[in-house]
């Protein structure tokens, strides 16, 4: 609450007046001679507990409707934005959350919760006599004077985007912007608690807190969430990877209903590919559904690009998956081991027959530094672990976000790669087998199937192992707990471990159960790499723009902002590539911050959580008081009027009588 | 013999009223109050049976004549009655909330009636009562008595504690004869004390009547600011808001004229509860009609 006639709060003092008057009437008592002191006595004693205690309430009621009054006059305004105890304000900061989640709509026929805030900050800053307002957009993340708040939602820095937002480094550059800033300020966040945006996790919160707490004047943080009580409905569709295989574009997709949907529902989705469209109905049979798009490319097709659409719903922003494709690009792979069953067996699995653009080379483990280039999706490294020369050459492969597996050597080794070595060989029991207990469903090469289908791991049977030990990710485990498959992830590659290998005298891993489905999965990574340059995420480096490149809008679907290309998904012409820019796969993830964490990422400031109902009708965060305040100065002065009623005597004793 | 506490209008009007005693006085000369002595008076009682020991010059003849049996006839004897007024000179009678102060006003009373007692002939006396001082004036039925009498009450300055009831535990000790004890107190003392003094004036079998004098201000307790309340009698002071503890107050003093007037009837003794803004003409003409017997009104 502020008063924006604060001079009147001086009148408050006004409150006091009664008790003064009640003081000073009590020191301008009249001497009396009196007889029956007896009975005063008895009754002053006998006063003392409610009469007194009434007493005080009908001087509590005066003084409170004097100070009512005065506060009536000070033209109190609430705002729940605000809360109670907020003086005037000179600054707001204003970290406006423009990211894609930020479009959905919290009922039917509304606006969208970024619409909505932003007409309720509007209304809010008129009514607190319009101090000086800064924006700190979630897209641009730079303080933007904003000349005056009517303008507010005509911005280009509060529009629509599909980005997401950062919320630590936000409230770094908030607290960063108030450095400079004289006067009492206050950060406002306009946020829909999008757990995503908001890293609860991430360490930078701890500075954040710090430089806000280090500021000569601690900003109170406000923090407006339009809770969505449900919301429109809405499906989300997300590419989850693209690649090109021969003459078809293989996309992985992504349809994903709000937590409240129930019931199987038909969408339409809309492909189009170079300017050409087609529509098919798709049944979601749940909340989501992943499947996979084959798109077959026109006869000799180098590149292009296009988009699969959903139609509009609760969310507009969050309908659309753009992709784009380059040359096919021939997916190689290189073995290291010497010749034997288990170089066939892998030669197998990176290359089946009738993958045509597949392809794989053995290689001596001492040739290996001779035929290694960047162009390679995959190495399989069946031999004692690489020093020397062909440690580095392995090392650079890494680095270009090469992907390595490695096979046990066979024997106890102390030599180490990524800090990593193999245990010495570990037989099974006579007549028993090592079996696979534990593996990674949901990640890893080892995951499920995009239809849920499990891989068939525990038929595999292992007489022989080796454990990879070393700083690394199990995503299986044999029965007694030990690691069969790890990841060490480098600077932009992958190095996998796995213990055993499809050999006879090791395991049956050769039998494709296991082996088949590991390798090619890891080798799609490694290929996704060369299509990874055609699509990208909002903010990441490779939707940046390179010296020299102009950014080109080129597809056709919506209305795209110029002044926000940087920020809004599409397909994009950057100098001489083409990139087509998706919006964050977090932006689709619907965990909201809980109370907790944000308590945690905020310890130590004073914030205020407001979280609204977005169907709530009226568009104002704060609103005049003061008729309530009327309201209880008539109250005090009625209680005050019933506490000085005269008690009702009784009559049934004389006061004098004779007998 | 003029006093200002003395209206003779009043009295001349009031003469023609007696003051009778509700109980049978031993005076020491014939009056026109009932003895409790039967004998050889104008006024036949009853007869009875002779017992042995009777006198027998008490004896019915003409019944005994008549009857062939012993009758003893009895006599009611009338006598004089004595009076004591017992005027409470306290601090707390020196009150005035605008009326009169209490002292004036039992002035007037005990004047008053004191007058009218022996203008037919009855004894007046006078006992003044304080914790420090108890002034008596023995009765007596000389009309010169009655100046001596007025004098003491005209010069009578209250001071000090109440001395009210051993006064009264004296009095009932001193008179060895039935007597019209009027007290004149605001009574404010200890009530249980008060109702043990007055059993004791009962058991002597005194005739008693009580004036029990109250300021009007003292019952109607009605101020319109606080007020610095001095005691009369020690000179303590407490300051109180009236407003604030009326009700308190007004309920104590009920308590505590119920609880004097409760104990004054146990007492068998005439109670009057008198504000100081009474007129004195009503309140004498009712005190005495009240007192007359059934059988003469």
């Amino acid at each position: 609450m502020i008063f924006l006639s604060p001079l009147f709060l001086w009148f408050v003092a006004a409150a006091a007046v009664p008790i003064a008057i009640h003081l000073l009437n009590k020191r301008r008592h009249k001497t009396i001679p009196w007889a029956a002191m007896s009975f005063l006595l008895k009754a002053t004693r006998e006063s003392r507990g409610k009469k007194k205690l009434r007493h005080i309430l009908i001087l509590t009621c005066r003084a409170l409707a004097l100070a009512a009054l005065a506060l009536a006059a000070a033209r109190p305004v609430a705002s729940g934005l605000l809360g109670w105890g907020a003086g005037r304000l000179d600054t707001v900061v204003l970290i406006l959350d423009r990211s894609a989640s930020m479009e959905a709509k919290p009922g039917d026929g509304l606006a969208s919760q970024r619409e909505l805030v932003l007409e309720k900050v509007k209304k809010t800053l008129a009514d607190l006599g319009s101090p000086r307002l800064v924006l700190i957009d979630s897209a641009s993340a730079s303080p933007t004077d904003v000349p005056s708040p009517d303008t507010l939602a005509e911005l280009s820095s509060t529009a629509a985007t599909d980005s997401e937002a950062d919320f630590p480094r936000l409230l770094s550059k908030a607290a960063e912007f108030l450095t400079e800033t004289s006067g009492r300020s206050e950060v406002w966040i306009a946020s829909d608690l999008q757990s995503s945006n908001w890293h609860p996790a991430d360490e930078r919160w701890a500075a954040a807190r710090a430089s806000l707490s280090s500021l000569p004047k601690v900003p109170a943080i406000r923090i407006l969430s339009l809770t969505q009580n449900g919301g429109a409905s809405n499906t989300s569709l997300r590419l989850i990877s693209s690649r090109r295989s021969g003459d078809e574009l293989l996309l992985d997709l992504e349809l994903l209903r709000d937590e409240n949907a129930r019931g199987t529902i038909s969408i339409p989705v809309t492909s189009s590919l170079n300017g050409a469209r087609t529509t098919e109905l798709l049944t979601v049979p749940g909340q989501s559904l992943r499947f996979q798009k084959r798109v077959t490319l026109p006869e000799g097709s180098e590149s292009g690009y296009g988009h699969l659409s959903i139609p509009a719903d609760g969310n507009p922003r969050d309908n659309v998956a753009f992709f784009a494709y380059g040359p096919a690009m021939p997916v190689r792979s290189v073995i290291v081991s010497a010749e034997g069953e288990a170089a066939q067996y892998l030669a197998l699995a990176a290359a089946p027959p009738g993958f045509g653009e597949q392809s794989v080379e053995r290689v001596e483990p001492d040739q290996f530094s001779a035929v290694v280039t960047n162009d390679l999706s995959l190495i399989l490294w069946n031999a004692p672990l690489p020093d020397g020369a062909a440690a580095e050459s392995l090392n650079r492969y890494l680095s270009a976000g090469g992907q390595v597996l490695f096979f046990p050597p066979g024997q106890a080794s102390s030599e180490s790669f990524l800090e990593h070595k193999w245990s010495a060989p570990v037989e099974a029991a006579s007549g028993k087998f090592l079996i696979l207990k534990d593996w990674n469903h949901a990640d890893g090469p080892m995951r499920d199937g995009i239809d849920g289908t499990s891989l068939p791991a525990e038929r595999m049977k292992a007489i022989r192992c080796q454990i990879p030990q070393g700083d690394s990710a199990p995503l299986a485990r044999w029965e007694d707990g030990e690691p069969f498959l790890t990841r060490r992830v480098t600077d932009r590659g992958i190095a996998w471990f796995i213990g055993s290998k499809p050999d006879y005298t090791w395991s049956n891993l050769g039998d494709a159960d296991v082996l088949l489905p590991v390798v090619q999965r890891i080798l799609e990574l490694g290929a996704a790499r060369f299509d990874a340059s055609h699509t990208a995420e909002i903010g990441s480096d490779a939707a940046a723009l390179l010296p020299g490149e102009i950014r080109e809008r080129i597809d056709d679907y919506g209305t795209p902002d110029p002044a926000n290309a940087a920020y809004e998904s599409g397909v994009y012409r950057l100098g001489s590539r083409v990139v087509a820019v998706n919006r964050p796969a977090a932006e689709d993830a619907p965990e909201l911050l809980t109370r907790d964490e944000l308590d945690d990422v905020l310890e130590g400031t004073s914030y205020t959580l407001l979280e609204q109902a977005g169907q709530a009708t009226t568009a104002d965060l704060s609103r005049d008081l003061w008729m309530p305040f009327l309201i209880a100065v008539l109250a005090f002065l009625i209680f005050e009027a019933i506490l000085c009623l005269p008690k009702k005597r009784d009559r049934s004793t004389p006061l004098a009588a004779t007998s | 013999m003029s006093h200002s506490f003395l209206d003779h209008d009043l009295l001349s009007r009031l003469g023609s009223l007696p003051l009778e005693a509700r109980s049978p006085m031993m005076g020491n000369v014939a009056g026109r109050h009932r003895s409790p002595h039967h004998g050889s008076s104008v006024e036949f009682a009853e007869y009875r049976k002779y017992v042995p020991g009777d006198d027998t010059r008490r004896l019915d003849w003409k019944a005994f004549a008549r009857s062939d049996r012993f009758y003893i006839k009895e006599f009611e004897a009338d006598t004089n009655l004595r009076a004591y007024f017992v005027v409470d000179a306290s601090g707390s009678m020196n009150f005035s909330g605008g009326a009169p102060p209490k002292i004036e006003f039992a002035r007037r009373i005990a004047a008053s009636l004191a007058y009218l007692l022996v203008n037919q002939g009855d004894a007046a006396g006078l006992s003044i009562c304080t914790d420090k001082l108890h002034l008596e004036v023995p009765p007596s039925r000389r009309p010169a008595h009655l100046e001596r009498l007025f004098t003491t009450l005209e010069a009578l300055q209250p001071s000090g504690e109440t001395g009210l009831i051993p006064a009264l535990h004296t009095i009932a000790e001193k008179i060895g004869q039935r007597a019209f004890v009027v007290i004149l107190s605001d009574l404010f003392t200890d009530s249980s004390e008060l109702a043990d003094a007055l059993q004791h004036l009962r058991y002597r079998k005194h005739d008693i009547s009580v004036f029990h004098l109250m300021d009007p201000l003292e019952i109607g307790f009605q101020f319109d600011s606080p007020r610095r309340f001095v005691d009369l009698e020690d000179g303590t002071a407490i300051v109180a808001e009236p407003n604030l503890i009326a009700d308190e107050y007004k309920s104590a003093l009920h308590e505590f004229l119920a609880t004097v007037r409760a104990k004054t009837h146990d007492a068998n003794a005439d109670y009057q509860l008198v504000t100081t803004d009474t007129p004195l003409e009503p309140l004498l003409r009712d005190f005495l009609t009240a007192r007359l017997p059934k059988s003469k009104h």
